[in-house]
């Protein structure tokens, strides 16, 4: 209990200024997500390539699952990317 | 990003491959239930999947605790041929039996059918985890 250090008035005002940039981390985490889209989606090409080159170790399932995998993560970024946009709309339709 | 919906996937992706080699070992064990003249001498010999438990790339930190399949190894069933009386075939033997393959079309059938049911169920656990990602993606809609 005793490390429990005793609040003080001052301490609010003390307290050091978060720099906060959402803008830069939405744009971050937009981007980062669509490189897994692209990274996916390469893959998604590389098996599909393989299995139309009649490459036995390539399933169909694998093609399947890979383009699928490829889809969701398009589908995150655009999420991403349309709940940035909207946010956007938001606050320029703010009446001031 | 968590990769956390493709550890499903990838367990799937495995479970489908390893029913895939399944349903290719009962193919090849229907279509030489006939088979009299193998590699080695003698009858086709009925081949038999071994699946094993095995950890898998790109489970996150799902592993070690979720396992994949994979098919360890494709043996041979080393019981006796089925013998025949047919003293007319070219591979009779001296006392005219001709000897087939081990292998009885029904068990065949009954595995074709576990193999199909089987990659069914692990489509539909695939479809679930692609389900659930999408649900995931339609918060807040």
């Amino acid at each position: 209990m005793s490390s429990i250090a005793p609040m003080k008035i001052g301490s609010i005002e003390s307290a050091p200024v978060v720099e906060k940039k959402p803008e830069a981390d939405l744009a971050h985490s937009f981007t980062k997500a669509l490189d897994e889209a692209r990274s996916l989606d390469n893959e998604a090409t590389q098996k599909a390539d393989a299995f139309a080159a009649n490459d036995q170790s390539v399933g169909i399932h694998e093609v399947m699952i890979a383009t699928e995998k490829a889809n969701i993560a398009l589908r995150y970024a655009t999420t991403l990317k349309n709940k940035a946009l909207e946010a956007y709309h938001e606050l320029m339709q703010t009446n001031v | 990003m968590s990769t956390d919906f493709f550890t499903a996937m990838e367990v799937s992706a495995s479970g489908l491959s390893a029913q895939r080699t399944r349903m290719n070992v009962a193919a090849s064990n229907l279509a030489n239930a006939q088979t009299t003249q193998a590699a080695g001498g003698g009858p086709y010999k009925r081949r038999d999947v071994v699946l094993a438990a095995a950890d898998l790339p790109n489970t996150g930190e799902m592993t070690g605790v979720v396992k994949g399949v994979e098919v360890s190894s494709i043996q041979q069933d080393q019981s006796a041929p089925r013998l025949e009386y047919d003293p007319g075939h070219p591979q009779a033997n001296a006392q005219g039996y001709v000897a087939y393959p081990n292998i009885n079309p029904v068990e065949e059938m009954v595995d074709m059918i576990t193999a199909s049911r089987a990659y069914e169920a692990g489509v539909t656990t695939m479809s679930s985890a692609v389900n659930m990602a999408e649900k995931a993606l339609s918060i807040g809609k």
